[in-house]
């Protein structure tokens, strides 16, 4: 992973979350943000986004790092 | 259909609809038509022809030409049959020996003032005059050439299509007439009278008059006086088929008349249901390009984009491709490769591409130029219709009582839309206009616009919310549609939201920078005039909110019930002739043929069955991500079918990076156009003259593409896939391209009806189109939505990151010209280019003046990405802080400037909006000369390749 991107993804991430209303309802826009992201990304770029998020995760807003939490929550949950 | 050359019949005056039917004789021969009909018409009807001059069935009746004359039982004198209409029980005579005296009569005054040069002139074989001559049984005239008259009148050669020979016209206002009602634009008129009366364009040449080259006067003209310059060159046509034009969106129907191999004339098809023989200066006269000296007619490989090309056979350029292909795959795994389909292709090729990827490839990294142009239309449509496609026909608009054209310029961009939509207004419909820059439509020859909403540029879904919001607080919404068609919950929702006052005119004009009283008076037309029709275009996709835009849209089309009729509906006027059918033909990375989800294992197992081979479940790359990663090294092989991505996608610099970046690029397409300088492999691309299929326009209309002459490279595009796809091991065994589309339609649910058989049956058909509408669909969601109930989705206003600031105080926002198409990659090697040799910047004078700026001084354009020089052209098209240009020329690097701003939902770029600054300066921008510099480079390393071969 590089930072061209990288950065990409990480304004495109923040700029779904933002149009599926983060400002008004932060729970339903990173459910809805996943969602998108599961049905228009690829595996990689959601591999991506996610080990960014596991390394500080910079500049992603409030909704995408939620939904990113939530995700390992649930991968530990299956692993545990 | 191939058939040999003959007129198309006309009827001489228009049909009429009507419920009631007239019985009448004529001749002896009875018969019935609808109410209203001409007495000319119902005789052709009969197969009568009446001799006539003046008449034409494109045009109303005008009774000028006094040869249409009949003799009615009980009625005195010799009524002009095409001014007369039936009555019942009317009996008619149309050949009397009067009739006779009286029709050679007035033909002799004709020819008294006609060149008799029959032998020698170009529609010799093609002239109304000379059959109407012969019909009368002229033997004779009587008065000489002795007298005054206009055989030494001067022609006017000026326009590079046509030929204006006054010398040979008999005022009959055929194209004065065809101007006005059919085009709409007024150019032509009859100066003088008496005697003196000529066709006049305004007192000008025809190249300086306000004449747009559409053509229609030159089909209309029932002599030599306005005829093709082909046609001059070459003579008359010996065969034609049926087929349909590959520029715009709107999908004209198209006889090309043949000599041999040769086109020598498009003229627009009357039974086209698109156009219903209309067409533009593109689709009618730009077709040269298909036969222009650049055309690459054998495929090339080179190892390095530094090295001279190398001319090689069919096999060795398709096993060279396959062998760098499964090398790159074999290195750096299954996805490090993709393609891009073309939606200038038929919709059996695009089909074929997207097969490779998923069966051949193993991946879904397929895209298309829906990418950077509708996929925003797809996205918004399906989520709140349920479809990803227009809802009308386009013959729909003559049933409209108010239209909303939004982001979209019909009069350049979709010519033939835009000359039907003109008519209706002519007709008393109400016009409101959203965008950034005053198009023709504002204020053009009989049509005024009710309302501009001249919207700040990326505020499209401020203002779309705004109109919701009076319409809904003003209770002016559908209560009844809404509650029976649509979903309770989201519309609760989106209701909530819309009724906030922070979403009133008032509370959002500092976003729009519309006056909220004409917009409040704009939203209260739509809702209230009748049935209500939005047409939209880029101005409304391509943007970083375009997808919510379309919602949008949809939005207001449910809240005021305008769907599911004729008359009313969600029109995306689409750009590239196919690129609906591409995007229905499975191009996407997510999406597999008919818009359905690569995770839907039904849906893949279906494909897998047919194809055998396992299918990836997951989405593939969109276009942005495989340059992202290819910049990045993980994406290493690209073939790019008929598409330029170099010069159409935004930061040039971007794209040339990763294509330079590339370890190979195989590039299908009829010229060395900017991607092909960076590629390795090159196959030879068929124009649509060299190939059958099909493509789809913006109403959901699937049409024929017929074959008129043989690929010059000798493989159509869909055989160039399969030798590749065969290269790669993935089996394609197809003969011919109706063999694809049953394939397509045994697969794809919304296509399960079509056939080649049906398609020649009907002359074309609007998916859907199976058991359930076996001829097809013009209108969508009649009784429901295709997703069941409508979906209300809140559209909150996010304003775009790139707004004007000090460093860059300017908006540029881009677009289209009619004479030109997309990159110009066609219409820069016609005539065309007569209109249109250079993109230009339009600047207001306020920010001219400010700058020092004059009207064609060299500006330099600087946004965060790049810089490019344009030629200044001072308008008071564009308002104060907006400037706009058009993208038709490679050097001018439009997209030099555009950024990686893009849609939220679709990735679409951000074209209509960039934050620049511009400058007075004396020479072209760093890029400009770089590019000059390659380009001319790339150019020698094809000389040296020719010289080799």
């Amino acid at each position: 992973m590089t930072g061209q991107q990288i950065d990409h993804l990480v304004t495109m991430a923040n700029q779904i979350a933002l149009n599926f209303g983060e400002q008004r309802n932060l729970n339903e826009a990173a459910r809805r943000t996943a969602e998108h992201l599961q049905k228009f990304w690829t595996p990689a770029m959601r591999q991506q986004l996610a080990a960014y998020a596991q390394a500080g995760g910079d500049g992603l807003s409030p909704a995408v790092s939620l939904l990113l939490e939530q995700q390992r929550s649930h991968e530990r949950s299956i692993h545990s | 259909m191939l058939h040999y050359y003959e007129p198309e019949q006309d009827y001489g005056t228009p049909p009429v609809e009507s419920s009631e039917s007239v019985s009448l004789s004529i001749d002896g021969v009875t018969l019935a038509v609808p109410a209203g009909t001409s007495v000319m018409r119902a005789a052709a009807l009969a197969g009568i022809k009446v001799p006539r001059l003046c008449a034409t069935d494109s045009l109303e009746a005008f009774g000028s030409c006094r040869l249409c004359l009949v003799e009615i039982d009980g009625r005195k004198g010799y009524p002009a049959s095409c001014t007369t209409p039936v009555e019942d029980g009317m009996a008619v005579r149309t050949q009397t020996p009067e009739l006779a005296k009286l029709r050679r009569g007035v033909m002799e005054l004709y020819i008294s003032d006609h060149p008799l040069d029959c032998l020698t002139c170009p529609t010799n074989g093609d002239c109304e005059l000379q059959d109407t001559a012969g019909e009368v049984g002229l033997r004779e005239v009587r008065y000489g050439f002795d007298g005054a008259n206009h055989l030494a009148a001067e022609k006017d050669q000026s326009n590079p299509y046509f030929t204006f020979d006054p010398a040979k016209c008999i005022v009959c206002s055929r194209c004065v007439r065809a101007c006005e009602e059919t085009q709409g634009t007024f150019a032509l008129t009859i100066e003088g009278r008496g005697f003196d009366s000529r066709v006049s364009a305004g007192g000008v040449d025809f190249l300086d008059s306000e004449c747009v080259s559409c053509g229609a006067c030159v089909s209309a003209c029932p002599t030599a006086t306005l005829t093709e310059n082909s046609i001059i060159e070459q003579g008359i046509p010996e065969h034609s088929v049926i087929t349909t034009c590959a520029y715009c969106g709107v999908g004209c129907g198209f006889r090309a008349e043949v000599k041999g191999e040769q086109v020598v004339r498009m003229t627009p098809w009357k039974a086209g249901k698109a156009n219903e023989g209309h067409a533009c200066v593109k689709g009618r006269f730009a077709f040269g390009y298909a036969t222009h000296p650049d055309r690459i007619t054998a495929p090339m490989i080179r190892e390095h984009i530094d090295e001279p090309w190398r001319r090689v056979s069919w096999d060795e350029a398709v096993n060279f491709a396959a062998d760098k292909f499964r090398a790159i795959q074999a290195k750096y795994g299954r996805n490090s490769i993709g393609a891009i389909s073309s939606s200038r292709c038929t919709n059996e090729e695009v089909y074929l591409v997207q097969k490779l990827v998923r069966a051949g490839f193993g991946n879904n990294n397929v895209d298309t130029c829906a990418r950077v142009c509708h996929s925003p239309t797809g996205f918004g449509l399906k989520t709140t219709l349920g479809e990803s496609a227009g809802t009308q026909a386009f013959a729909s608009v003559e049933k409209t009582d108010v239209a909303i054209i939004m982001g979209a310029n019909p009069t350049e961009a979709h010519p033939v839309f835009g000359s039907r939509l003109k008519q209706r207004l002519r007709q008393g419909a109400r016009l409101i206009v959203i965008d950034p820059r005053r198009i023709e439509l504002v204020n053009a020859p009989h049509i005024r616009a009710d309302y501009h909403l001249p919207v700040n540029p990326g505020a499209n879904v401020a203002v779309l919310n705004a109109m919701a919001h009076v319409i809904l607080t003003e209770n002016l919404h559908d209560v009844e549609f809404i509650e029976s068609r649509c979903e309770k919950t989201p519309f609760e929702e989106w209701k909530a939201f819309i009724a906030d006052p922070a979403q009133s005119p008032e509370a959002l004009q500092q976003a729009t920078g519309v006056d909220p009283v004409l917009l409040r008076e704009a939203a209260r037309l739509y809702a209230t005039a009748g049935n209500g029709a939005i047409y939209y275009g880029l101005g409304v996709t391509e943007h970083s909110q375009g997808s919510t835009a379309v919602m949008g849209i949809a939005n207001l089309a449910m809240l005021t019930g305008n769907l599911g009729r004729e008359g009313v509906g969600v029109n995306p006027m689409r750009g590239q002739n196919n690129v609906q059918g591409s995007c229905d033909m499975g191009s996407f990375p997510h999406e597999l043929p008919g818009y359905r989800h690569v995770s839907d294992a039904a849906t893949r197992a279906l494909f897998e069955s047919a194809w055998q081979v396992e299918l990836d479940p997951e989405p593939g790359m969109r276009i942005p991500n495989m340059f992202d990663a290819a910049v990045d090294g993980e994406f290493r092989g690209l073939y790019c079918q008929g598409e330029d991505v170099a010069q159409s996608d935004p930061n040039t610099q971007h794209i040339e990076a990763a294509l330079g970046a590339l370890d190979c690029l195989v590039v299908q397409d009829i010229f060395l156009n900017e991607t092909a300088k960076f590629a390795h492999v090159f196959l030879p691309g068929a124009s649509f003259l060299e190939k059958d299929g099909t493509f789809i326009n913006a109403e959901r209309r699937i049409s024929r593409v017929r074959k008129v002459m043989t690929p010059l490279a000798g493989k159509a595009d869909w055989e160039a896939t399969i030798a590749f796809a065969r290269a790669l091991g993935c089996a394609m065994d197809y003969g011919h391209p109706a063999e694809i589309m049953d394939e397509i339609a045994r697969l794809t649910p919304t296509f399960e009806g079509v056939s080649y058989a049906l398609l020649d049956e009907l002359g074309s058909i609007q998916w859907p189109c199976n058991e359930r509408a076996p001829r097809g669909t013009p209108t969508m969601h009649v009784n429901a939505f295709v997703r069941g109930e409508g979906y209300f989705a809140v559209t909150e206003y996010v304003p775009t990151d790139e707004r004007a600031n000090r460093r860059f105080p300017l908006l540029l926002t881009t677009g289209r010209i009619l004479s030109q198409y997309n990159v110009g990659a066609q219409t820069r090697r016609t005539p065309n280019s007569t209109w249109h040799e250079q993109d230009v910047l339009e600047i207001h004078h306020h920010d001219a003046q400010e700058r020092g700026i004059n009207d064609g001084d060299w500006v330099g354009i600087q946004s965060r990405v790049g810089t490019t020089v344009l030629r200044a052209k001072i308008s008071d098209r564009v308002r104060p802080g907006v400037i706009y240009t058009t993208f038709h020329h490679p050097v001018s690097g439009a997209n030099v400037v555009t950024t990686d701003s893009s849609d939220w939902a679709t990735n679409c770029p951000e074209y209509k909006v960039t934050a620049v600054q511009a400058t007075r300066v004396s020479e072209p921008s760093a890029w400009q000369a770089r590019q000059q510099q390659f380009d001319q480079r790339q150019r020698q390393l094809l000389v040296e390749a020719t010289m080799d071969a």
